[in-house]
């Protein structure tokens, strides 16, 4: 009798299973390198700050609170409904897992369109560290200095945010192909890490750059 | 719902429920040196993401030894680049002028 064998099943792997392990131990192995890379602006916020604390939270507290919270909530609630998707293509309900990243690229489109929206206040109120400046006297260096941080951090984020929407339109894609089945989902598994990832990125990101300024 | 599902919920509402406390805090009049301290809540919120969104604790065995290590040298880039700025003594110099 012939054996059976997995449609997406490649060669090197035993079972689909060690492919499933493999492809998931993979991404983690990534996220790891990306901890590193994400770590290196955490080191220069906590030396910028150590040094300059005075003009660091002065720079801090010229944020816009309300939407570094509104995106806050909308990215922890994209990573639930994504988590969701993933929930139903394992219940072999396809239908759902298009819904729920349909939902996802739509918060992570409200993020984006919030973040311009920041960059545009930003830059209309002169906090772009290189050029005029809004903060004067002994604060204004360490001021430039967050807005430095600020701009980096965010913009890096907003790039990770992008590719994920970019892959989350392929998951789409691919779903409504059929591709996806209680038996086989692993992409979608895969880039759901990187989109909690870009979540946990942000999660960091906002009490370094909207709260711990505020209130000294 | 599912089994699945509800458990996701709870991990949202927690995270939310952090949010207002990590939130709630920073209207607290801390001490400059003591702000960094509203990382703690967004750290509990990592952990709460990579247990019940990312499912850390269910995966196979070298995603743990993945996390731990990315964790791992996270500390040593932190912890060795704050060395200098941490035990540094600052010593007031007067100004001299030249000849």
């Amino acid at each position: 009798m012939a054996e059976e064998i997995a449609p997406h099943l490649h060669f090197q792997y035993a079972d689909t299973g060690h492919q499933e392990e493999t492809a998931i131990a993979g991404m983690w192995l990534f996220l790891a390198t990306e901890v590193l890379f994400f770590g290196g602006l955490l080191l220069g916020w906590m030396v910028s700050r150590h040094w300059q604390q005075a003009g660091f939270d002065a720079g801090g507290r010229e944020t816009v609170l309300w939407i570094g919270t509104t995106n806050l909530v909308v990215l922890i609630t994209s990573s639930f409904v994504y988590s969701a998707g993933l929930g139903f293509i394992e219940a072999d309900q396809p239908r759902r897992l298009v819904q729920c990243c349909a939902v996802t690229i739509g918060l992570g489109t409200i993020f984006l369109a919030l973040k311009l929206y920041e960059w545009h206040i930003d830059l209309s109120e002169h906090l772009f560290p290189a050029g005029p400046f809004k903060l004067h006297g002994s604060e204004a260096d360490g001021a430039r200095l967050f807005w430095s941080f600020y701009f980096v951090a965010t913009g890096l984020h907003a790039l990770h945010l992008t590719v994920g929407l970019g892959v989350l339109c392929w998951v789409i894609r691919e779903a409504r192909k059929g591709a996806y089945s209680a038996a086989w989902h692993t992409p979608v598994e895969v880039v759901g890490l990187y989109w909690s990832f870009v979540d946990i990125v942000w999660i960091v990101l906002y009490p370094m750059i909207y709260l711990v300024g505020r209130g000294t | 719902m599912s089994r699945v599902h509800r458990q996701l919920l709870y991990g949202w509402l927690g995270l939310l429920a952090l949010v207002a406390i990590e939130f709630g805090a920073s209207i607290l009049p801390l001490p400059r040196g003591l702000r960094p301290a509203l990382m703690l809540p967004a750290l509990a919120m990592v952990a709460v993401v990579g247990v019940a969104f990312m499912r850390a604790k269910r995966g196979p065995s070298i995603v743990r030894v993945f996390a731990f290590a990315g964790l791992f040298w996270l500390t040593i880039l932190l912890g060795l680049g704050m060395m200098d700025p941490l035990t540094r003594a600052v010593y007031t110099v007067q100004s001299t002028e030249l000849p």
